[in-house]
């Protein structure tokens, strides 16, 4: 045995010394084998600890260092730090809880300090078992991909594109300004006119550091963050393939909307002058806003939340556009008569009731409704409804526009599986926590922003684009060297049988199959360390590099002795 | 999903009826002479009784004339027979087809080892088989005439007397297309049959033929087709082969049940559990015969468990005597906690075992239970997923709350 | 040659999320907060819709990585007083004030509280409990170093001079009576503000009764009432020491007053019954709202969830809170035009979010704008969320305008970005 073990325990004040005998722990661990020193410290955690344990490694030549202080939340990463700075390997180290597991625990000082001993020895077993892992460094690739040409793609590109960071801005139709471009205003406290989405574009277009790849889709991505390899196919210049190395990729692929052909009761598709929002929208950005028979409508009817029972989500942005839309009919046909028929208001933005207020004012009427019936009724839309309140009525309009749920765009789900990315139950891209990380996925490298993520308005998509960016500004530098996680998992290959349980429990998809060889591998730069493979694994093929069987084994068992 | 309870509604309606007048066993390798010769399959995966010996194997057959020694239903079981079919789709799936019939255990054992990766089921007809169990492996040795004029009153007399094998005996699950997987009412009956996910297309009833026929039954369109390209009709009824699978599944629920029942009460607790293990010499056949057992190196082989000599001094001063082979429950607990979930009640370990344990029925009893719990039937649906690859955020709450222990 | 320095005035989710982002990226961060603690209000609540997480083991590894991060300079009752210069180069004048207990000696042990003769309203706590002049606010707060309340403590307020039991009890010598209050300068490139909410006074809304019927409380109220760390360790009990069999959860307080909806009330409202519902089973449970805002793409089938528990979902048109022999009624009128009661032991008034601190004085002294409705005022004009009308000054989180929790954090990053796109 040629360890070298020092172990020194943190009086932490009076928290650990007052809760427990530490001069008979030292007594007791002293004597373990493979330890050469055991000493006590005041404050190991302060400058003043801290030198003293840089020291005491120099002077007694340690080959391991145990501490026996408080939670590994707290000072693991500063103990570790020490250890690197005076030569030792900072893996070679284990932290022991004996304050928050002990100290703060136990009421009885006797009991105390028997856990303490125990925990400690435990510690001192497991710790000669440690392999001096090395920290990696990887080269990374500043660039970045942006699939989806829409407003949350073009501001994510303004966003990053520079000097020494070029950005791929990947559109799947001819044209850069996704649905945006189709509306023929915006609402005018959130940017008063389209021009602004002009000028972004042409911005984006004449920026020399953006290659924009329109008429083009993603067919395949491989790789991680700061190394990312893609194939675009682009559906022009006769189908060739393009392949672009990336660091990050951000994903702005939008919504579409609910097909209100699976409401019938609305009677799109079917009654004439039903529309539905977008088809609106791009009714009047021609400037014409008339029926089927070339006449202006002289009555409209705005249905919310089309489709919202089916889907299980109120689309936040419908009562805000379809307000818009009965003040622009205002303006456009003074005189007209609109109603706007709702279930619950959703106007979650500090500017919109003030919206909804003046619009009252205008004489724009207003009626709590669900149970809808239109119909066709001597040449007009006859739209029957159940009021708040439970009286029938129904309303004789020219027009009718649908405000529809906005749903996950097209190919969601084709891009989902070529990046390895969760839907949740909505089918939106689902981010990898809800309140935290609301752009994030579990792929490294890999963000969503904008309504591919979920219904928004166009500032939080752009809130969501600019947060993906600066997320990528501060972790993608050009130049800065990528560091993995060190406490990755490997899989022993004279063990793995090609089960692939490990794959299908990776969240990250940290673990790919060599088909040759018939096992699986696991890619350590992606491998995050959670330890999901290790517990699933039938064989025991899969072990943490520093959890292994061994080092848990002897923890265990030294601790029930 | 439990697939212990029959609904005649789902089992298939029609086959062929064929007569067995030259016996069963000669009827059944004729039908697979034939398909050869009809290039229904390229090759046919059989157990072979080893000429001039008691032994039977399991070949890879292309050649007809060989047939003549096949025999469909051994009295027993040497084999697994997902062991077999391990070997030979292990590292990629077959490239011809072949048909293979195995006993119902075997090739639920073979299911789930394809959901593991260990088996390719592609290009091979799964044809499964009524069985009425097989011999204890040990009497058979000892005596195989005799065993083997039991056995075939075993054949005459389902389920009558329990000369064969315990786990046998109790056995529920010894008729594959009783046990399709529950579809939605919605579905049709043609639809019901391309959404049985039990990978068999041919099932041979032996039940209700009385010895005088067999019924050969569809169970999904390639089984019809086969069935076609054998020139044999499949619209024969197959009413008295369901009333007497129904009439024997009942028998078999009820014995099974009170045999658990008994099992349980003399297992039940530390000390009556490891008492049952009391002759174990830890030689680890059981592990080795087991087709779920198919780990490169098992973990109670390895090194993992090996401690210090000091270690072992300081045990043995502590409890006052330490025991060898070590570990002995530990391997059983251990390996039970490993495979169970996927157990398909074969009996092959207890067949292997030197010192009779009744390693099968224990570990079929544990099986029961903990299948039951994840509400999970191994080897009936393809589909399905193993308990473990397959977990809901919102599930098993029952168990967060410990329930008062008397 | 810009400043690469970067202010951020706030310490909630917003702020140490912007301030991380900056940190990893490099930049050095001086984080200004007011009060003693950092967290803002999410370390006020015991759980966060729609998952029920806990909220203060959610942000703790964030409030952690604030107080270790070598990038993050952090100043706790500390207020901007002056801001002078443009982007890139920003003069900037904080107030720190003395917290009269060393950041590097106390240790935490709680030994200095028990002998204080001074008991004072913990406003953390919203008033439900009291403190020692010298205190934290509450269990677990970070970074976990008492402070002096200079006006509370006999000492430092003259009334009792000698008094120094707190400095007795300590074993750490960190207490230190003749700290003073600092004013510091510091360089910065670029200046964030994210100062956060608060809920809207109503004591202000006579009809809801607050502070003349027994038991009506505020959603912050009942958020301490109901956190394990709070003054009755999350035990639902009424001032009168009663657990509350029926309750109205009152949405949209002051919506009408302040013209706009706070977008996250209906949700937290719907919280707020799923902790009842499970910790007093038999109880009634009633929630008034006249639209129900629910926009998140799980928080329908949360809303859902919570409806079929058997909670009523009661739309008003009009609503006030009486007492009447001793109870307490919710007279409302609802959808149908219909007037109706509703008798309850608890009333939960969800108060509409305004921003936090003092905003305009904040404003003024950094130069930029308020809205009409007092949120900091972003360059909506140009599509720009997080910036304001003066380059290099930025705004995140429910300092511009009411939202949850992700779109704060969202709106940090965002500006975090940009931050690091004018610095670099």
């Amino acid at each position: 045995m040629n360890e070298k073990i020092g172990v020194y325990v943190c009086e932490c004040g009076p928290n650990i010394s007052e809760r427990i005998d530490i001069d008979r722990v030292l007594e007791e661990i002293s004597s373990a084998e493979g330890v050469k020193v055991a000493k006590k410290f005041g404050l190991l955690c302060s400058n003043d600890g801290k030198n003293y344990l840089a020291d005491e490694i120099k002077k007694e030549e340690l080959t391991h260092l145990v501490v026996a202080a408080c939670s590994p939340r707290e000072h693991e990463q500063t103990f570790m730090n020490v250890c690197l700075e005076a030569g030792l390997n900072p893996y070679l180290f284990q932290l022991i809880n004996i304050r928050e597991q002990c100290a703060w625990m136990i009421s009885d000082k006797e009991e105390a300090t028997r856990m303490a001993i125990k925990y400690i020895h435990a510690g001192i077993s497991r710790v000669t078992l440690h392999k001096p892992l090395l920290k990696k460094e990887l080269d990374s690739i500043p660039d970045v991909l942006i699939i989806g040409g829409g407003i949350s793609g073009i501001e994510a590109a303004l966003c990053l594109a520079g000097k020494d960071r070029k950005v791929y801005l990947v559109e799947k139709t001819e044209l850069l300004g996704g649905m945006v471009k189709k509306f023929s205003e915006l609402l005018p406290y959130q940017g008063s006119n389209l021009a602004v989405i002009e000028e972004k574009i042409e911005q984006v277009q004449n920026n020399e550091n953006v290659e924009i790849l329109t008429s083009s889709e993603v067919e395949d991505v491989r790789g991680f963050l700061g190394n990312f390899e893609a194939v675009i196919k682009s559906k022009s210049n006769g189908s060739g393939t393009k392949e672009i190395k990336i660091g990050a990729i951000i994903v702005a692929t939008g919504f579409k909307l609910f097909d209100p052909k699976n409401t019938p009761q609305f009677g799109y598709g079917k009654i004439e002058n039903v529309l539905d929002a977008l088809e609106f929208e791009e009714m009047s950005a021609s400037g014409k806003i008339l029926l089927k028979n070339g006449n202006p409508p002289k009555s409209v009817a705005l249905i919310h939340c089309v489709g919202r029972n089916e889907k299980g989500y109120c689309s936040k942005v419908c009562c805000l556009y379809s307000i818009k839309f009965a003040r622009h009919l205002q303006d456009k046909l003074p005189g007209i008569d609109v109603s706007e028929f709702y279930s619950d208001l959703c106007l979650p933005d500090k500017a919109d009731q003030d919206y909804f207020e003046e619009a009252k004012k205008k004489g724009i009427h207003f009626i709590r409704a669900d149970d809808f019936e239109l119909k066709e009724k001597d040449g007009k839309i006859n739209v029957e409804y159940k009021a708040a309140g439970g009286k029938k009525d129904s309303i004789a309009v020219d027009m009718t526009i649908l405000a529809p749920a906005m749903v996950p765009s097209e190919d969601t789900s084709k891009l989902a599986e070529i990046l390895n990315l969760p839907l949740d139950e909505t089918g939106f891209f689902k981010e990898v926590h809800e309140m935290l990380d609301p752009i994030s996925t579990p792929i490294e490298g890999v963000y969503v922003a904008g309504c591919a993520l979920g219904p928004k308005n166009i500032p939080e998509s752009i809130i969501q684009s600019q947060a993906a960016s600066g997320k990528i500004l501060s972790s993608l530098i050009p130049g800065k060297k990528i560091e993995p996680e060190v406490k990755v998992s490997e899989i022993r290959e004279e063990f793995c049988t090609g089960c692939q349980t490990c794959l299908s429990v990776c969240f990250y998809g940290a673990i790919s199959f060599d088909e040759y060889k018939g096992i699986s591998v696991v890619n350590e730069a992606i491998c995050r360390g959670c330890g999901s493979c290790v517990g699933s694994c039938p064989s025991g093929a899969i072990r943490s590099k520093h959890f292994t069987y061994p080092q848990l084994y002897r923890e265990v068992l030294q601790a029930l002795r | 999903m439990t697939a212990t309870q029959i609904d005649s509604n789902k089992m298939p309606t029609k086959g062929a009826i064929v007569s067995a007048e030259e016996g069963i066993n000669k009827t059944i390798v004729d039908i697979f002479k034939k398909s050869l010769e009809k290039k229904c399959f390229d090759a046919i995966l059989i157990p072979v009784r080893v000429p001039e010996t008691e032994a039977y194997a399991w070949v890879l057959l292309k050649d007809q004339s060989l047939l003549d020694e096949a025999n469909p239903l051994p009295p027993i079981i040497s084999v697994q027979g997902a062991k077999a079919l391990r070997s030979l789709t292990k590292r990629g799936k077959m490239t011809q087809n072949i048909a293979a019939i195995l006993r119902p255990c075997e090739i639920r054992a073979a299911v789930e080892l394809s959901k593991l990766k260990q088996i390719h089921l592609d290009n091979i007809s799964l044809i499964s088989i009524d069985c009425p169990g097989a011999m204890p492996l040990s009497d058979y040795l000892a005596d195989p005439e005799k065993s083997k004029k039991i056995y075939k009153n075993v054949l005459e007399k389902w389920g009558e007397n329990n000369s064969v094998r315990p786990v046998c005996h109790i056995c529920n699950r010894f008729s594959l297309p009783s046990l399709l997987p529950r579809k939605s009412e919605e579905t049709s009956p043609v639809e019901q049959d391309e959404a049985n996910l039990p990978s068999i297309d041919l099932h041979i009833g032996l039940l209700g033929g009385n010895q005088e026929k067999i019924f050969l039954i569809p169970v999904n369109p390639k089984g019809r087709k086969i069935l076609e390209e054998l020139e044999l009709k499949s619209d024969d009824s197959l009413d008295i082969w369901q009333t007497k699978v129904s009439e024997v599944q009942d028998k078999k629920e009820k014995i099974r049940k009170e045999f658990n029942l008994e099992l349980k009460e003399k297992i039940e607790g530390q000390e009556k559990l490891t008492a049952m293990f009391n002759e174990c010499i830890n030689c680890h056949n059981c592990m080795r015969v087991c087709p779920i057992c198919y780990c490169q190196q098992c973990f109670f082989d390895s090194g993992a468990l090996t401690l210090s000599p000091e270690t072992y001094l300081s045990r043995s001063e502590k409890k006052g005597a330490l025991r060898f082979p070590l570990d002995t429950m530990l391997f059983h607990l251990g390996r039970m906690s490993h495979m169970v979930l996927s157990c398909v009640s074969c009996g092959v370990c207890e067949d292997a075992c030197p010192m009779s344990i009744p390693v099968a029925q224990i570990f079929s009893l544990v099986a029961d239970q903990t299948q039951k719990s994840f509400d999970y039937a191994p080897g009936i649906n393809k589909e399905e997923p193993l308990p473990l690859q397959d977990f809901l955020e919102d599930e098993f709450h029952e168990v967060e709350t410990p329930k008062e222990v008397n | 040659m810009k400043n690469p320095n970067v202010l951020v005035i706030g310490s909630g989710v917003a702020g140490m999320e912007a301030s991380l982002i900056l940190g990893e990226a490099g930049q050095k961060v001086y984080l200004i907060e007011r009060k003693s603690l950092i967290g803002g209000q999410t370390i006020k609540f015991e759980e966060v819709y729609p998952n029920m997480e806990c909220a203060t083991c959610m942000i703790a590894p964030k409030q952690q990585e604030i107080l270790q991060n070598e990038n993050i300079e952090l100043f706790l009752l500390s207020e901007v007083e002056q801001v002078k210069g443009s982007v890139g180069e920003f003069k900037v004048k904080i107030k720190k004030k003395a917290r009269y207990v060393s950041l590097a000696n106390c240790i935490g042990c709680g030994a200095c509280y028990e002998p204080c003769p001074v008991s004072l309203e913990n406003e953390f706590e919203e008033g439900l409990s009291k403190k020692k002049a010298i205190a934290v606010p509450c269990p677990g707060a970070l970074p976990n170093v008492p402070t002096i309340d200079p006006e509370n403590c006999l000492r430092l307020n003259g009334k009792k001079k000698e008094c120094q039991a707190c400095k007795e009890a300590c074993m750490f010598d960190a207490i230190n009576f003749s700290e003073k209050d600092e004013i510091l300068d510091l360089e910065v490139g670029a200046i964030l503000i994210a100062t956060g909410f608060g809920l809207l006074d109503v004591k202000n809304l006579p009809q809801y009764g607050y502070r003349k019927a027994k038991n009506v409380y505020t959603a912050m109220e009942f958020e301490r009432l109901y956190a394990a760390n709070g003054p009755t360790e999350g035990k639902l009990v009424l001032r009168d020491g009663e657990t509350p069999k029926s309750i109205a959860i009152i949405h949209c307080v002051g919506r009408s007053e302040q013209g706009y909806c706070s977008g996250v009330c209906c949700m937290y409202s719907t919280k707020f019954s799923h902790f009842l519902k499970h910790k007093i089973p038999e109880a009634k449970i009633c929630e008034f709202h006249t639209d129900l805002c629910i926009p998140g793409k799980s928080h329908q089938k949360f809303y859902q969830k919570i409806l079929n528990q058997g909670v009523d979902f009661i739309r008003f048109d009009d609503i006030k809170v009486e007492e009447k022999n001793g109870k307490m009624q919710v007279i409302y009128k609802n959808g149908n035009g219909e007037k109706a009661k509703f008798i309850a032991d608890m009333i939960i008034l969800s108060a509409a979010m305004i921003p936090g601190g003092d905003t305009e004085s904040l404003a003024k002294t950094i130069g930029i704008s308020l809205d009409k409705k007092g949120f900091f005022s972003t360059q909506s004009e140009k599509l720009s969320p997080v910036a304001t009308a003066v380059d290099g000054i930025f705004v995140a989180g429910c300092a511009e305008g009411p939202k949850d929790i992700p779109g704060s954090i969202a709106q940090a990053e965002a500006a975090a970005g940009k931050i690091l796109s004018i610095l670099r």
